[in-house]
């Protein structure tokens, strides 16, 4: 033997990567191996990133006649033997730092993530992507043992990986001395469980395969659909039709089946690419079925949604659940729900009192009768939705929006109609994000699109200037980004 | 406590020839036992906090012993109680954070150094420097040297270290002098052994007190003590230290083949080097290097005829140290310079002038070194093409990756009651403009980073108040917000910021967070913590401010953010002039789970009828803003995959580690953001009573919701 073993643990805080450590250096000193553990403590235990690093001698005290080995406290790039990581663009970030190389690591780690706050408050989608991360965990250590989120799901992690870490062979501690120093730790049951788990993993697990929900079929206006869509508009036709048609009606349905013809009849399809009218069906789909209070008292009152939050809490059976929404409907819900002439008349009165921005809390019981009633009757409202306010202000902007990607389209601006057809991606949320999200759309739509409709066909910059609008839309809840594009434009 | 040591502690209790096996901070409490220590003291902080926490568990033993537990109010208050040593042959020890705490420290450490001490002294200093510092980056070097106090930089091997602690009590009543010792943040989690030695039973204790007073006026900070005093720390304190390093052989002196360079160190990392010349092939696993090196375990004062003697035959030596200035590197430069020895002195010109000495760097600069002084008898190329190859896994990583990874600073804890505090202040500023906010020490400068990005300076432990004091007038009607937690408050922001802002009718608010423990630190008790087993009485903050005369004062727990926006909004448009409070109380979730989960495990295995509250998300009406997170952040808060295939921006989800503290859902509602969080109430070891209240009520609505179900279905069949 001429070094140590070496043994980095990244983990969170919070996630038991001390009890990690604490588990091998009590192993390897249960089997009477020298060995040294060392963490950075401190802020990094509040949710933060952190190490813990252990060095050991693979033979025992007594071999050694009285020398001792010098440990190190710090990983050296391109000298770790093992690297355990409990999250996975952790496990990457070893792998950027050098602790991971072809020679010598084994890298065991989970492949759940756990975003950082940074890709989570992104207005729209700032996950990572991990196909970077996994191209690097693949090739970089000489062995990667990766276990799958679901291989440890309800058990703990840091003594999952352990077990895993255990099966490899790779650290000469006996499975004994492992064992014994969990049952001499914290929730030794629990553990030596999980730790057994890990030990029983022997590859990577398969992936779970995504669930794929059947729908009810729509015949008449499904039959039609496949008959005269072309395939990417038939995708979300099959979804669309019987969601529009549970949402309102059959007749809604058909509405949205005339609008997507429409823009059918105006995309030139370039090499038979229907991506245009595929954005304009989906992004109709979604804004056709907007949640407003009869949606939502529809979804909370629905049996599916109970068993969901049932699963979700993991309640066993037998086990009685009480559900308090967080509602908190303001003036402009009841507008909404008021002929357009009234509604109107509520609006211009909330906004000149400021009462806009109030809202009654409400923290409704949907498990109770009397709470459950409320949202039952509240969804029975559904007949009545197309006199209401708020239909007629949708329907008004989604003919507007729809009218410009045609005449887009007509020009043969395909670049740009697409641009205009994403638009609507800005519409999301309620309340306070909902108006938000209406100004940014207004805004967009005066400040790039008219302009680019109002201006020679075939500008190649047009298509740029919408998207750069709409991404910076999404930048920052202020709009300051979004005020600089059109600024620019 | 965050974390107990009662397990730990009996291997206090070990003795004469026995072997410990444990972490850095327990060998060092018992070296302090060993060397028969008659009181300890300290200030909790990062990377010596759990030291004050294993003095608090370990009381039964130090009581058993005689030994005087008592923990300051701050670093100031912690070296002010090393006084005992001045007049009284007592040994004593001081624990603290460094550099902030040494600062804090300093103007008793300053007069305790002049003075001098006939009792050993020992400060046990956590160099809070590289990789986990939550500090600035300084050194704690420059206070030994402006105070004439000795800096010890143990080996980080427990035998070494233990030693070393036994030999400083020795060096500090050899030259009356009080001595440093310096762990940096890894040496203190170390977790290694050492063989144990019998506790002494110190000669003055509780069990054995003091009976004369000793008045001496040498020892009285006053011309002209002072002057004499400052005279004889050069004539006689610094010799009698140099004298005792050298007699007690405490600098390591590790010889090696190739004689024409050699390597001087700081004791802390020799380690470190040690691995880094055994990959370049310079040394074995033990220790055995090819080059010479001088081990300083003492670090301040250098003995020059012991630098001089090292350097004397060689070409060129390198000196490992950490950080700047470069104290070490000029000291042994001007002695090689009036010894006359021309050896060539290089550290900073191969080491970096800042930063941490990680392995990476080390070997780097080691090659640099080795690579540029060419000794004789060392394959340079084979030096070189090893330094060569360290970057290349992390240069193809990234390249593979080719993005940059989110970064993961800390944050709030989930369920962390600081964040409503930050979550209403943001709802405030979105609706009324922002204002300045000045933050201080502790969990809540979590704010500064994302998403809140809330307090433009943090200036020291409670001095949060007075770093805003010109700010407020300078603001004119556009009040000015200071955070402070309740460890700053009574550390320093009471006496220091209250005070003034009191006197000089100041108008401004401020925001304590009374979550009832040193939280960022450890969750140690404070004075007005509530836990049951705290001894003493217990002072509320309000009572305190009262005191000090501030009338504007609400206390208000957090978690219902909209009471928590109308008391800042009062708070900044109030007609009332002056100091305005606002104490936010609740407790530290971190505590409070510690406490609360044990009792539900247990009742829930008795078969009692327990109750667990979680929130969640209706994944089918969130539409993917994430509003919510970046009012929340809570960690427990994040994402998942859309469920509507036509949708593709990820929706907010809760996980499994929700404790149901209900922020989520009340920013969801103080801010009118959306209708998709719930609360559920999940009842474990139902009663019979739970069943026949729900039997019917579920039937009732089953019945109806499969009517709807049923029209529903038909409608989509028409």
């Amino acid at each position: 033997m001429t070094r140590p073993l070496s043994i980095l643990v990244s983990a969170m805080g919070g996630e038991g990567g001390g009890v990690l450590t604490d588990w091998i250096v009590g192993a390897a000193q249960r089997a009477d191996l020298p060995v040294q553990g060392t963490s950075i403590p401190g802020v990094a235990q509040r949710t933060g990133a952190t190490t813990y690093y252990i060095e050991m001698w693979p033979e025992p005290w007594p071999t050694l006649a009285g020398r001792r080995p010098v440990f190190g406290l710090g990983p050296s790039p391109g000298d770790v033997d093992v690297v355990i990581a409990t999250e996975l663009v952790e496990a990457g970030r070893c792998c950027e730092r050098g602790f991971v190389s072809p020679d010598r690591t084994t890298l065991v780690a989970s492949t759940r993530r756990v975003f950082a706050t940074s890709e989570k408050s992104a207005m729209g989608d700032g996950r990572f992507d991990v196909a970077r991360v996994m191209r690097a965990i693949r090739e970089m250590p000489r062995r990667a043992l990766l276990v799958d989120a679901s291989a440890a799901e309800g058990q703990a992690l840091n003594a999952v990986l352990l077990g895993r870490m255990a099966a490899s062979g790779v650290v000469p501690i006996p499975l004994d001395a492992l064992r014994a120093a969990i049952a001499a730790g914290v929730a030794p049951e629990a553990n030596l469980r999980a730790f057994e788990t890990g030990l029983a993993l022997s590859g990577p697990q398969p992936a779970a395969a995504p669930a794929s929900a059947p729908r009810a079929s729509l015949p008449a206006l499904l039959a039609d659909a496949a008959a005269s869509l072309p395939p990417e508009v038939l995708a979300v036709a099959d979804i669309a039709l019987p969601r529009l048609a549970r949402y309102q009606s059959a007749r809604y349905a058909a509405t949205w089946m005339e609008r997507v013809r429409r823009v059918l009849a105006a995309d030139p399809a370039p090499g038979g690419n229907w991506r245009l009218s595929a954005e304009v069906a989906r992004q109709l789909t979604l804004w056709m079925a907007y949640e407003d209070v009869v949606r939502i008292a529809q979804h909370k009152s629905s049996a599916a949604r109970f068993a969901e939050i049932r699963a979700e809490v993991r309640a066993r059976p037998g086990e009685p659940v009480t559900v308090t929404e967080h509602m908190k409907p303001g003036w402009e819900e009841v507008a909404s729900l008021l002929p357009p002439a009234p509604g109107r008349a509520l609006l211009r009165w909330a906004e000149r009192t400021g009462r806009i921005e109030g809202g009654m809390s409400l923290r409704l019981r949907s498990t109770t009768l009397s709470g459950f009633l409320r949202l039952f009757l509240l969804a029975r409202l559904r007949p009545w939705r197309p006199f209401t306010l708020r239909w007629a202000e949708e329907g008004a902007a989604i003919e507007e929006w729809l009218a410009r990607v045609i005449q887009a389209a007509a020009r043969g601006d395909h670049a740009l109609a697409i641009e205009i057809a994403a638009l609507p991606r800005l519409l999301k949320g309620y309340g306070e994000t909902y108006r938000r999200g209406r100004r940014a759309f207004a805004a967009v739509m005066k400040g790039a699109v008219e302009p680019a409709l109002a201006g020679p066909a075939g500008d190649p910059l047009a298509a740029g200037r919408v998207a750069r609008a709409r991404e910076a839309a999404l930048a920052d809840p202020e709009h300051a980004a979004l005020r600089g594009a059109l600024a620019n434009a | 406590m965050e974390r107990s040591f009662a397990k730990e502690v009996s291997l206090l209790r070990l003795g004469e020839g026995e072997i410990f096996e444990g972490e850095g901070i327990l060998a060092i409490t018992k070296a302090l036992l060993e060397s028969g220590v008659s009181y300890v003291t300290g200030y909790q902080g990062a990377p010596v906090s759990h030291l004050m926490d294993v003095f608090s568990d370990a009381k039964p033993l130090l009581d058993e012993l005689g030994v005087v537990y008592a923990p300051a109010a701050n670093e100031a208050g912690a070296a002010s109680m090393l006084a005992a040593s001045i007049n009284y042959p007592v040994r004593g020890c001081a624990v603290w954070k460094s550099t902030v705490g040494t600062n804090v420290a300093s103007d008793a450490l300053s007069n305790l150094a002049s003075a001098g001490v006939v009792g050993g002294v020992v400060m046990v200093v956590g160099e809070d420097y590289g990789e986990g510092a939550s500090i600035m980056q300084e050194r704690t070097h420059a206070f030994a040297m402006k105070s004439s106090m000795w800096l010890l930089d143990p080996r980080p091997d427990h035998e070494n270290l233990v030693r070393t602690i036994g030999l400083a009590y020795e060096m500090s009543e050899a030259s009356n002098t009080p001595v440093m010792v310096e762990v940096r943040i890894r040496a203190c989690h170390l977790r290694g052994r050492f063989t144990a030695r019998d506790n002494v039973r110190p000669k003055v204790s509780l069990h054995s007190p003091l009976t004369e007073p000793v008045f001496d006026y040498e020892r009285v900070i006053l011309p002209p003590s002072t002057y004499r005093q400052e005279k004889d720390k050069i004539a006689r304190r610094f010799p009698a230290a140099k004298r005792f390093i050298v007699e007690h052989a405490m600098n390591e002196h590790l010889p090696g083949d190739v004689g024409d360079i050699g390597i001087i160190v700081q004791g802390g990392h020799a380690n470190t080097l040690l691995r880094s010349l055994a990959r370049l092939g310079l040394a074995d696993a033990f220790g055995n290097s090819r080059i010479p090196i001088l081990v300083l375990n003492v670090t301040y004062p250098i003995v020059e005829e012991e630098v001089t003697g090292f350097c004397a035959d060689k070409r060129a030596v390198l000196v490992v140290e950490e950080g700047n200035p470069e104290y070490l590197e000029q000291a042994i430069g001007q002695a090689l310079r009036e010894a006359s020895v021309h050896t060539k002195v290089l550290g900073k010109k191969c080491l970096p002038m800042a930063g941490e000495y990680t392995a990476e760097v080390m070997l780097a600069g080691v090659a640099k070194f080795i690579e540029g002084s060419m000794p004789a008898g060392i394959d340079i190329a084979a030096v070189a093409r090893v330094a060569a190859e360290v970057a290349a896994p992390a240069e193809r990583a990234r390249a593979l990756i080719g993005a940059e990874l989110p970064q993961r600073p800390p944050g709030f804890c989930t369920g962390c009651p600081e964040r409503p505090v930050f979550a209403a202040m943001k709802i405030v500023q979105n609706k009324d403009g922002p204002v300045h906010v000045a933050a201080d020490i502790g969990c809540h400068s979590f704010a500064t980073l994302p998403p809140f990005n809330m307090g433009s300076s943090i200036l020291g432990y409670g001095l949060g108040l007075s770093s805003a004091a010109a700010l407020a007038p300078l603001f004119g009607k556009k009040r000015t917000i200071t955070v402070m937690g309740d460890g700053g408050f009574w550390h320093n922001g009471l006496s220091t910021g209250v005070s003034a802002a009191v006197q000089n009718g100041t108008d401004g608010v401020l925001i304590v967070m009374d979550n009832g423990y040193s939280s960022a630190t450890g969750q140690q008790d404070i004075p007005s913590s509530r836990a049951e087993k705290r001894e003493g009485p217990r002072i509320p903050i309000e009572t305190a401010l009262r005191a000090m005369g501030v009338t504007w004062i609400r206390t208000q727990g957090t978690y219902v953010v909209k009471d928590m926006v109308r008391t800042l909004r009062e708070a900044l448009t109030t007609k009332e002039g002056g100091l305005k409070v606002i104490v936010a109380q609740q407790e530290c979730q971190l505590a409070r789970q510690r406490r609360v989960k044990p009792e539900y495990a247990r009742a829930l295995k008795a078969g009692e009828r327990v109750v667990r509250t979680r929130y969640g998300v209706d994944a089918t009406t969130c539409t993917g803003d994430h509003s919510c997170i970046r009012l929340s952040g809570c960690p427990s808060l994040t994402l998942k995959e859309n469920p509507d295939p036509l949708r593709s921006d990820p929706v907010a989800h809760v996980n499994q580690d929700c404790v149901g503290c209900s922020l989520c859902g009340e920013v969801a509602d103080a801010a009118q953001l959306c209708p998709s969080f719930y609360r559920a109430d999940i009842v474990s070891n139902p009663t019979r009573a739970d069943a026949r209240r729900l039997r019917w009520r579920d039937a009732v609505i089953a019945r109806l919701q499969s009517w709807a179900e049923r029209r529903a279905e038909a409608r989509a069949a028409a």
